[in-house]
């Protein structure tokens, strides 16, 4: 037994054993750290890149045993599709008259209360650069024949149909849905919380305003009318677009704004109920999955299927992407999510058949009756997640890591950088007595250390942040709005010109201190791996899109000797930091978004992406 | 007028500091953090503060709830000689900041034994402009008091003043228990001298009658405050409310420690066993950084206000804001072992803290898990910066690190 101890120790002193190992180790990875970098990038990215596969994720279930979507009988019959058909030909009568919203609230209350329902109207105005917007809502609210109404549940729809993101296709069916079932849930006692239904003016400004002033919050640029009848604590909304004559699927639209997504468990049993109730199939968003793909005859027969699935979903999890990314929400019920509502909208993706008021009546009704089931606030199943397809989802540890992946790789090339900038070969540093000092053959004797000053490296950071908060106060000014072609570039000009100044900064001695260059990178490297990788809890998507447009370009900084290349470089990377000054539209859209909802991506990217990019960019200019 | 004299010297810098503080102290930013668990922990909340002096003042006792936890010294102040508006607070608690600052340039220039340097402003800045001291200070925390009162015992016993030195320490032990801790670092700093001795480690030479009659001292006052507590709030009841919480937990509302997760999770039948554990473990550090920091007992206070950040039962960001600020005045421990990696364990700790803490409570997408592993990252944190300090600190005797030479064990 001691023979086999003493054969597995190492011969000699153990703390020199141990001293040699670990120096082994470190040397192991410090050598190949470029190679860990580069295969932390590209697991990365090919990470990202597989995230749609097929094989990937799993299938949807349902998690909260108190849901029981589907377990029950669905009175919703025709004589209540004939009352929607009469609503909706009473909206119609006010969509020709071209009547204002104050007169459709009127005739919208005015129906709630004839069926027995209290009501009342909001009436509201934001004010904002781009201008001000009125409306009125409609709510009624069903107190629960059961309980005391201390929790609610919202059934909304607004005035405007999602189609196009609000591009003005009236929502008349989906109203005159709201109307029938306010109607025909009156009928019942079978509900153990108000039911509260919500007709909002507008797209989501309508909305806004009813749920500000629901819950007491106060928004600046907000004057709303109190609300004169109110109900508990809002767990689950459900919102109706059906826009066109007849649907043949719901579409499940779930982003909320800043990238808040609703209980997975909500979407998973309308999906049963829409499914095995309601007979109507379910996708995500309103991306049938027949696909044009052509597909090159030299690829194998067995591989096809695969590769439609692969475009189908990674169709899905872009779009997914573009609204998560951007904080902007896909609808109406994005709005629910700020106030801890779950929430998503059903849509009824327009076709000439086969399914009208007959099939989204009872889906709504078992829906209703299956959160009204609900004891405590859905918790149960995932909040973190991506539909791939309307019945496979990935979790969040299949998604996570990829950006988490290519932060730390830039983590690493940063640290890498930080410890480099430490030492100076000594052969470079040109020091006559060093080199007397120095032994004959020690390969660690040709490196020594400089200093590493940071302070002005800070400062520099901190003031390109500085500058990008400067940036976001110019954006939101309405002169900026007004004049937005002119201001784009005005602040495009000036924002770039600022830096260049590090132009002036004189080359300072290498021997003794290291460059700022150098130093810049490394910290620029460290805060945006930082930021990525914080940020991926949050909003996986902004992450995700972070890492692709941060990864490689940060890493590549480098200064140069040639004027020319210092600033062609410099022109690269501002293209990148403020290039989307020129997307008018976009612009447009991410401030009212921030003004009027408060989403943060637009001062997220003048506060912390922009300023990124720069930072990388006066790395370029500044001296080697 | 010393005060004054030593602000003239502090240069422009110290009143524009205070300036801006004042400055953002009169915002609106208190009432929009007060309530944050981040910021202050239930032993130092303001707005138990608010109710415990409302019950006091209206004849109830407030120890017989179990909201209030202050120090009946608080009572004291609050009722009679300082106002409880909310404007005024916030502009004291902003003064006692910039006194807790000029007691750290005090304790700087006492160590160096200069009466001026160039490093002044920069110590005052890493004090004053500190997110993790003056977010808890514009929450109207009183945790800003316990920092002040600790720089001023560690201030009057750098400069031999050993009765104010004991009266700070009394006065700060009444309103953390945990404090106790600085009182053995705090006499030998009395007994010797403020002066940076890592370089040269000796054995400790003074002589212990001077300790005994300091700990006569120290027990004076606190016997004296205690009873002034006692009399203030009419009885006992005010003992188990705020010295025992800090031992038994009471209260688990959340905070950046690492208490309360545990002890939500714990079957009570275990709970008095861990209670203990978690209580002596800050003893343990006493002994040992007082004993290798003999030489030194500025620089074993120092470690221990680390360990106190980072182990201690309520805490908030200040305790260990206070640690990170006062690495400053140790100007020869820098670069410490591994400041970069330090610095990003604390700037991931700092962002996802409220960023976790917005998910589990306000968003409802997380739980009380998410916070819990954040503030296992800034107990990391701490804990990083912790070790590289006591490094440093071993490793100035020692020397430049030699070629082809590896300290295996100091």
């Amino acid at each position: 037994m001691d023979r086999i101890f003493a054969r597995l120790r190492a011969p000699g002193d153990p703390n020199l054993a141990r001293l040699q190992r670990r120096h082994a180790i470190v040397a192991a990875l410090t050598s190949r750290i470029h190679l860990i970098k580069l295969s932390l990038f590209l697991v990365g990215y090919l990470w990202m890149a597989a995230l749609p596969l097929p094989r990937l994720g799993r299938g949807t279930y349902i998690d909260e045993n108190a849901l029981q979507p589907g377990q029950v009988n669905t009175y919703w019959n025709w004589g209540d599709v004939a009352n929607a058909d009469r609503y909706l030909g009473q909206l119609e009568g006010l969509r020709d008259t071209n009547s204002t919203s104050q007169q459709r609230a009127n005739v919208l209350m005015t129906e709630f209360m004839k069926i027995g329902i209290s009501a009342s109207t909001q009436k509201y105005k934001f004010s904002s650069s781009t201008g001000s917007i009125e409306g009125t809502n409609v709510y009624g609210i069903l107190s629960s024949p059961r309980t005391s109404g201390t929790e609610a549940m919202v059934i909304s729809a607004s005035w405007i149909s999602r189609t196009g993101e609000g591009n003005g296709t009236l929502n008349l069916r989906g109203v005159s849905t709201v109307l029938a079932l306010a109607n025909f849930l009156k009928r019942y006692s079978l509900w153990a919380k108000d039911i509260v239904f919500v007709i909002s003016d507008n797209y989501v400004d309508g909305m806004q305003a009813w749920l500000t002033a629901y819950h007491g919050a106060t928004q600046s640029n907000l004057q709303a009318d109190e609300l004169e009848l109110t109900s508990g604590v809002i767990w689950t909304a459900l919102n109706i677009d059906y826009p066109g004559h007849s649907f043949s699927h719901l579409g499940i639209f779930h982003e909320g704004i800043n990238g808040r997504l609703p209980n997975q468990d909500l979407l998973n049993s309308f999906q049963f109920i829409s499914k095995w109730t309601g007979g109507v199939p379910v996708l995500v968003y309103d991306h049938l999955e027949s696909s044009q793909l052509e597909i090159p005859s030299w690829i194998p027969h067995a591989l096809h299927e695969e590769i439609r699935a692969y475009e189908y979903r990674s169709k899905n999890v872009l779009r997914h992407i573009g609204y998560q990314a951007r904080g902007r929400g896909s609808g109406v019920h994005g709005l629910f999510h700020q106030f801890r509502i779950d929430a998503f909208t059903m849509f009824g993706i327009p076709a000439t058949g086969p399914h009208g008021f007959y099939a989204i009546g009872r889906i709504m009704e078992s829906t209703l009756r299956t959160t009204n089931n609900l004891l405590e606030r859905l918790h149960a199943s995932f909040f973190f997640y991506i539909l791939t397809a309307p019945e496979r989802f990935l979790k969040i540890g299949s998604f996570l890591p990829s950006a988490v992946l290519i932060s730390v790789a830039m983590m690493f090339g940063g640290l890498k950088i930080w410890s480099d900038a430490a030492w100076i070969p000594n052969s470079a540093a040109a020091d006559p007595e060093k080199k007397d000092g120095s032994g004959p053959d020690g390969r660690r004797e040709r490196w020594i250390q400089r200093n590493r000053p940071v302070i002005h490296v800070l400062g520099i950071i901190l003031s390109t942040h500085v500058l990008g908060a400067i940036l976001f106060s110019t954006l939101t000014n309405s002169w900026f709005i007004n004049n937005q072609t002119i201001g784009s570039a005005w602040t495009f000009i000036v924002v770039s010109a600022i830096p260049l100044t590090a132009l002036l900064v004189p080359s300072q001695d290498g021997r003794t201190m290291a460059p700022t260059s150098l130093l810049l990178k490394a910290l620029n490297l460290c805060l945006a791996s930082t930021v990525i990788s914080i940020t991926t809890v949050v909003n996986f998507s902004l992450a995700a899109s972070l890492a692709i447009v941060l990864g490689i370009p940060l890493s590549i900084s480098s200064p140069s000797r040639n004027l020319l290349m210092r600033l062609s470089k410099y022109g690269a990377y501002i293209a990148l930091s403020l290039g989307w000054l020129f997307a008018c539209e976009e612009v447009r859209k991410a401030l009212w978004d921030w003004e009027i909802l408060g989403v943060w991506f637009a001062p997220f990217v003048c506060i912390v992406f922009a300023p990124l990019v720069l930072q990388a960019g006066i790395v370029c200019l500044l001296p080697v | 007028m010393n005060l004054k004299r030593s602000l003239d010297a502090g240069g422009i810098v110290f009143p524009v500091l205070v300036g801006g503080r004042l400055l953002l102290a009169l915002t609106n930013l208190s009432g929009a953090l007060k309530r944050d668990h981040q910021l202050s922990s239930p032993l130092t909340s303001y707005l138990n503060l608010q109710e415990g002096i409302f019950l006091f003042k209206n004849g109830v006792d407030p120890y017989s709830g179990g909201v209030f936890r202050h120090s009946p010294l608080f009572l004291a102040l609050f009722t009679t000689v300082l106002p409880a508006s909310r404007t005024v607070s916030s502009i004291i608690w902003t003064l006692c900041d910039a006194l807790g600052a000029w007691a750290l340039v005090q304790v700087w220039r006492a160590r160096q034994q200069v009466a001026k340097t160039s490093r002044d402003s920069l110590i005052a800045a890493a004090y004053l402009l500190n997110p993790y001291l003056f977010l808890p200070t514009l929450a109207l925390s009183t945790s800003s008091f316990e920092n002040t009162l600790a720089l001023l015992a560690l201030m009057f016993a750098a400069r031999g003043d050993a009765s104010r030195s004991l009266l700070a320490a009394a006065l700060l032990l009444q309103f953390s228990l945990s404090s106790i801790l600085l009182l053995a670092p705090l006499l030998l700093l009395l007994a010797s001298s403020p002066v940076s001795q890592l370089a040269s480690p000796r054995a400790f030479s003074a002589n212990g009658k001077s300790i005994t009659s300091f700990v006569a001292e120290f027990l004076a006052y606190t016997t004296v405050l205690t009873l002034a507590s006692t009399l203030v709030s009419g009885g006992w009841a005010w003992i188990p409310q705020t010295w025992g919480a800090s031992l038994t937990l009471p209260d688990l509302t959340p905070n950046v420690g690492v208490w309360w997760y545990f002890f939500t999770e714990m079957f009570d039948h275990f709970r008095p066993f861990f209670l203990m554990v978690f209580s002596v473990h800050l003893l343990i550090y006493v002994a040992p950084v007082c004993i290798k920091f003999q030489y030194d007992p500025l620089y074993a206070a120092f470690v221990l206000l680390g360990v106190l950040g980072t182990f201690k039962s309520y805490p908030s960001m200040a305790d260990p804001g206070l640690f990170i600020s006062m690495i400053a005045i140790f100007p020869e421990i820098f670069p410490c072992k591994h400041p970069i990696v330090t610095a990003l364990l604390h700037l991931h700790a700092a962002l996802l803290m409220p960023l976790f803490h917005h998910l589990w409570l306000n968003q409802g997408t997380g739980n009380a898990n998410f916070f819990y592993a954040t503030t296992l990252v800034f107990a990391c944190a701490n804990g990083a910066a912790l070790t590289d300090c006591i490094w440093a600190g071993l490793m100035i005797a020692i020397g430049e690190p030699q070629e082809d030479y590896v300290v295996v064990q100091e």
